[in-house]
């Protein structure tokens, strides 16, 4: 009689736990206690979410019977809604759908753009294969965006701040790419396009001797001009610094030939331009040990060996300034590049953004490239050579402007049809470059919000061993050290006790 | 109040004169330690100023550490028979089971006290996230606290040390991984719910660095239960005593 009591009561108690548990699933309260605060809506969605003007539509299509570790995006996406939801004073609503659930509900996911994927799962000791959704569409009036799929562990903020952004500006600020000296067409920079289109008209524009720059234009980007730009297109430039404008310039001074082996300075106009700005790029080869590689054909016996050898003219940046622009981004790789030195005076500002590293070295052009020298120490006896850089204030007449350069021109540029694919960081590099002088500071950080890298610093080998094993051994021998001394006072103490007894 | 305070204290200072303080302290900090600086997935190799990796690692030495911890307990004093001199003394079962588990709690606090020596190397090698490593402590305290309550249960069961090690991990394993492994191929809303039974998702959560209420809800569940269980197999051997 009293274990069934007990029983009862038990249950009774886990019952309350459970529902206790349950409960706390739909109510509860976060704080974070991170530094990036990387699991709270980030300053950007904020702003983007209280100028809201029309209501946002919302509707995730996800199929509702998914494994618990895929089903949790939807759980994170649920979470991540709610606090949209709360922080626009309830101009987005969201609807959860599952389209597995009726035909028409699929059909309606699929004309929406969402494609389904197929995952594993196990249902009755087989594997089976699934259809599952995992997309969702944004709609503001009867414009729309839609998220195909949401990825485990991508940046979800990023994707839904960004579709919401995209819909409820109706003014996009214009950024123009110059053309007509050589520049890369549109799209052939179709990676930092597609990013910059999100939020900018991006247009391409040709300069011309006699008319000013259209208003709509915020920034302006001159990526690797090969010909000369006349110096009345120079004034164009010039005149929209004055009203405000921003430019930014992705520049060769140098540039090399590998069918030829051989690098040249090159030169289209703006070397005088540039410092008059305070600006100086020298026609220079930088040499970095930190470096890419480049394929080389060698003949051994009969075959033809393609290998892989370091070529220090190819600087890969990991050092960067301590700016929005470069906030976040681990490493860029450049194809030539120069130094670039600050000659202005005081009414301009300059804010050195990359770096080369701590072994690189400058060499005079025209040279030969020695593809099979073996570089040594004394090749890179510098260290720290700017490569890209802002300049700010009165750049020209009496507005403040800001200009940055890169002395490379090609870091951002994709080539012709599909182009080759360029490692993330040099596209953010120009992207993050063009927000920041559109003034768009906000979206930076949400930008880089997921690389959230805190790198430990660069120590001495024999450092590096000596912290490994101390932090191995110190806390074992703080406590074996612990342990004598409380065996000692124990000892003391009942010498003490004997003492006592004798007495 | 003050009963259990001495019963904590007692436990506590008979855990470091018995050496099996200083045995499973050493073991502890000698396993995580390996493996978070010397080989495995160590601070360098990940090159993070962050102790991720060795609140993961801790997450699993601990899972071992304190079933052994617990086992005697309990057990021991029920095979040898102090547990009657204890309980027919002045005090409730429920303070002899309080006291009991804050020594072990102490303990387990004093363990991973020891290991402050990684947060300050780390903290000097690179720029470490504070409200993250504090949370990951905490992590390491709850997760420590559930698993104490489950193992002063399994020491309450049995008057077996062995016996009551086993049923520790085995009734941990499932907190452990069995019940995520369960859930991951399940659908729907059982999936959800044996999910989050799962020490691993919350234990997850919190030490990314955020404090949620859910968590923390399961943490004191979890410990609740465990002490309440631990309760009323102490009260049910008393009655057939009795």
């Amino acid at each position: 009689m009293k274990s069934v009591k007990i029983s009862t009561y038990i249950l009774l108690i886990v019952a309350i736990i459970l529902i206790v548990n349950i409960l706390s699933d739909n109510y509860f309260f976060r704080i974070d206690l991170t530094e990036g605060r990387e699991f709270t809506l980030s300053k950007a969605t904020r702003n983007i979410l209280s100028n809201l003007e029309e209501p946002v539509t919302i509707n995730a299509y996800f199929s509702n019977d998914l494994p618990a570790n895929i089903g949790n995006i939807s759980g994170n996406l649920k979470d991540m809604l709610i606090e949209y939801s709360q922080r626009s004073a309830g101009m987005v609503v969201y609807r959860f759908i599952n389209p597995n659930e009726k035909e028409t509900l699929e059909q309606e996911a699929v004309k929406n753009g969402i494609q389904p994927v197929m995952i594993n799962v196990r249902e009755k000791d087989q594997v089976k294969q699934q259809k599952a959704f995992m997309g969702a569409v944004v709609s503001v009036g009867d414009r729309k965006e839609v998220i195909p799929f949401f990825q485990p562990g991508a940046a979800m903020e990023y994707a839904l701040s960004t579709a919401i952004k995209k819909l409820s500006v109706t003014f996009k600020p214009g950024v123009a790419f110059i053309e007509g000296h050589g520049e890369p067409a549109l799209n052939e920079i179709s990676q930092a396009y597609s990013h910059l289109s999100v939020l900018y008209q991006v247009e391409s524009y040709k300069l011309t001797d006699t008319a000013e720059i259209p208003a709509n234009f915020k920034t302006i980007a001159i990526v690797r001009p090969t010909d000369t730009i006349p110096p009345m297109q120079l004034k164009r430039l010039d005149s929209f610094l004055a009203r405000g404008g921003n430019i930014f310039l992705a520049l060769n001074r140098v540039d090399g030939d590998f069918s030829t082996t051989t690098g040249k300075p090159v030169s289209n106009g703006m070397e005088n331009w540039l410092l008059q700005k305070g600006l100086s790029i020298s026609d220079n080869f930088i040499v970095d040990a930190s470096c890419g590689a480049v394929n080389v054909q060698q003949q051994q016996g009969n075959f033809m060996m393609s290998t892989q050898i370091s070529f220090p003219y190819l600087p890969v940046i990991k050092k960067f300034g301590q700016n929005p622009v470069v906030k976040g981004l681990e490493s860029v790789n450049l194809q030539f590049a120069s130094p670039i030195t600050f000659t202005g005076d005081t009414t301009k500002k300059f804010i050195p953004l990359a770096y080369t590293s701590e072994k690189s070295g400058s060499l005079r052009a025209p040279l030969y490239f020695d593809i099979q020298k073996q570089w040594t120490q004394n090749d890179f006896p510098m260290s720290d050579l700017v490569v890209a850089g802002i300049v700010e204030g009165k750049l020209s007449g009496d507005m403040n402007s800001r200009l940055i350069v890169v002395s490379d021109g090609d870091f951002a540029v994709n080539g012709q049809q599909r182009g080759v694919q360029l490692p993330p960081d040099n596209v953010s590099l120009l992207v993050n470059s063009i927000d920041w002088l559109s003034d768009e500071t906000g979206l930076i950080d949400l930008r880089t919000k997921e690389v959230t890298s805190r790198p430990i610093k660069e120590v001495a080998d024999g450092t590096r061993a000596f912290l490994k094993w101390f932090n191995f051994i110190a806390p074992v021998v703080l406590i074996l050290v612990y342990g004598l001394i409380r065996m000692q006072v124990n000892r003391n103490k009942r010498i003490k006790r004997m003492e006592v007894n004798y007495e | 109040m003050n009963t259990f305070w001495i019963i904590t204290k007692r436990e506590l200072s008979s855990f470091f004169d018995s050496l099996i303080a200083f045995i499973m302290i050493i073991l502890f900090l000698g396993f995580t330690g390996f493996f978070t600086w010397i080989s495995g997935s160590d601070i360098f190799l990940i090159g993070q100023a962050s102790l991720r990796s060795f609140f993961a690692i801790a997450y699993w030495t601990l899972f071992f550490f304190i079933p052994a911890l617990t086992m005697r307990m309990l057990a021991e004093e029920k095979k040898s028979g102090t547990i009657e001199m204890l309980l027919t003394k002045p005090v409730t079962d429920r303070q002899v089971i309080l006291g009991k588990y804050l020594a072990t709690l102490l303990l387990i606090a004093i363990a991973l006290l020891f290991t402050l020596p990684y947060v300050v190397t780390v903290a000097k090698i690179g720029n470490i996230d504070a409200g993250g490593t504090i949370c990951g402590y905490l992590a390491l305290l709850l997760i420590s606290a559930a698993y104490a309550s489950i193992g002063l249960f399994s020491s309450s069961i049995t008057n077996n040390q062995i016996v009551a090690f086993l049923t520790a991990l085995f009734i941990g394993i499932f907190f452990h991984f069995l019940f995520q492994m369960i859930a991951s191929g399940m659908k729907g809303l059982v999936g959800q719910i044996i999910n989050s039974f799962s020490m691993t998702v919350h234990f997850e959560s919190l030490s990314r660095g955020v404090l949620d209420s859910k968590d923390l809800i399961y943490f004191a569940s979890v410990i609740f239960l465990g002490l309440f269980l631990t309760e009323v197999s102490l009260s049910k051997r008393n009655a057939f005593n009795g």
